[in-house]
């Protein structure tokens, strides 16, 4: 039998990514038991990210400021915008890429049968930075699923409409793999938008 | 035949399309799967959103799949996937009518109801949306088939009661799950609608704008007596799109 304050804590930690029961009772003791510091700094830590971040004015990220760090920076292209599913591609592009331009988090992507729609995913705000006359050319970065490409295609129209530069990311086969590996359609997509070699 | 239904399911790379699927716990997918012989399932794909090879980028809509799945009840487990050939609605465009479709198959066959045509005209639907061959005409042309199909076959060619043929330069009042009326004086009883938009709506024929208006607010008709009063999500997908 667990006392009802560890219990909680294990039915707490649970919420977490891949933590099942037996996880989280590992976790809530090793917490109790070895590490009462961290434990504290674990839970100051969560409770103001949770009291504090919201979302940035601009590109909708998850942030603590009104502006996120990105949108603040005065070093990046402002006329340059990358259009992302969740906080987390933000992230990817930042660290695997050199892009330098800004960028808009959808938070999810259209999904009609689940009855997401354009303001869900903040279309109308983004309609609004569109219009502002800042943006010279728009990259379509959504994932590439059938939801990701609808939304891709949707936003590009909206995006053309303003006559405004917009591309998709390219599809292939991923760098370091085996072409045997790769799906059907990665394939295809590949085959379709070859490079002539210069 | 209940007992039937909650008896043990088997199949093994069975023809199937993905019409919709959604995150379930931190690793799995919930599939709504429509299969050639045992009509539109609840599949449970678990791990499919880990590991190396990941399961889930092939169990995308649209693209022909052979699933094998076992179970008991409403959720079954999917066992196996392997593609069956490329996507047929390319990235590029028809994928909202894709999405049009997928949620009519949803919202109107029951679950385990097995429909092998209507399998077969959806997966030419999607080919004929891919290789962008008149729009309208190919939605048409499956939600007839699929009323049809489902038990709701519209009467196009004859007048209801009379029977009568339908003449095509005549004007009808078409009543939803009756067929069509001469049309009387004033206000119209169901859809009005010209004889020659029947009669091609019957055989596939070509219409002109107004034809096609008619033939769009006839099938809506139809439809709407079969969906209830929750409206379609795609469909205002798509009508959000053409205002943009």
């Amino acid at each position: 039998m667990t006392s009802p304050l560890i219990g909680q804590l294990i039915e707490a930690l649970r919420c977490l990514p891949g933590v099942g029961p037996k996880s989280a009772q590992r976790m809530a003791y090793h917490l109790l038991e070895r590490d009462h510091a961290g434990a504290r700094q674990l839970a100051e830590a969560l409770e103001a990210a949770v009291e504090q971040v919201g979302h940035c004015q601009r590109c909708r990220t998850l942030s603590e400021q009104a502006l996120c760090a990105v949108c603040a920076s005065e070093k990046r292209d402002r006329g340059l915008l990358c259009v992302v599913e969740s906080p987390i591609d933000v992230q990817a592009i930042l660290q695997g890429t050199d892009y330098a331009g800004m960028f808009f988090v959808l938070m999810g992507h259209l999904s009609p049968l689940d009855g997401i729609g354009p303001e869900a995913i903040g279309l109308d705000q983004l309609a609004t930075l569109l219009d502002s006359g800042e943006i010279r050319e728009v990259i379509l970065a959504t994932n590439p699923t059938v939801e990701g490409e609808a939304t891709a295609h949707y936003i590009a129209e909206m995006v053309k409409r303003r006559a405004i530069p917009v591309s998709r990311i390219a599809h292939g086969v991923p760098m370091g793999g085996e072409l045997e590996y790769v799906n059907s359609s990665t394939l295809a997509q590949a085959l379709a938008g070859r490079q002539p070699i210069g | 035949m209940s007992a039937a239904r909650s008896s043990i399911h088997a199949a093994s790379l069975e023809e199937a399309f993905v019409l919709h699927s959604r995150p379930y716990r931190d690793t799995s997918l919930l599939l709504e799967v429509f299969s050639r012989d045992q009509g539109r399932l609840g599949l449970v794909a678990r791990g499919a959103r880990r590991g190396r090879k990941r399961l889930a980028e092939q169990l995308q809509p649209f693209a022909p799949l052979l699933l094998s799945w076992r179970g008991q009840g409403e959720l079954l487990t999917l066992t196996g996937a392997e593609p069956a050939g490329p996507a047929l609605l390319p990235t590029t465009g028809g994928l909202f009518s894709g999405f049009y479709l997928n949620e009519l198959l949803i919202r109107l066959l029951h679950r385990g109801d097995p429909h092998p045509h209507l399998f077969d005209v959806y997966r030419q639907t999607l080919a004929l949306l891919g290789q962008g061959t008149d729009e309208e005409a190919v939605l048409r042309r499956f939600e007839r088939l699929l009323l049809q199909e489902i038990g709701y076959g519209l009467q196009l060619e004859r007048e209801a009661g009379s029977g009568a043929p339908v003449a095509p330069g005549r004007l009808y009042d078409y009543l939803p799950e009756q067929g069509p009326v001469p049309a009387g004086e004033g206000e119209s009883r169901g859809v009005r609608v010209h004889g020659q938009t029947l009669l091609a709506l019957a055989r596939d024929g070509e219409l002109d704008a107004e034809g096609r208006r008619e033939a769009k607010r006839l099938m809506r008709a139809a439809l709407a007596v079969h969906l209830g009063d929750r409206p379609l999500q795609s469909r205002e997908l798509y009508r959000r799109q053409r205002l943009l």
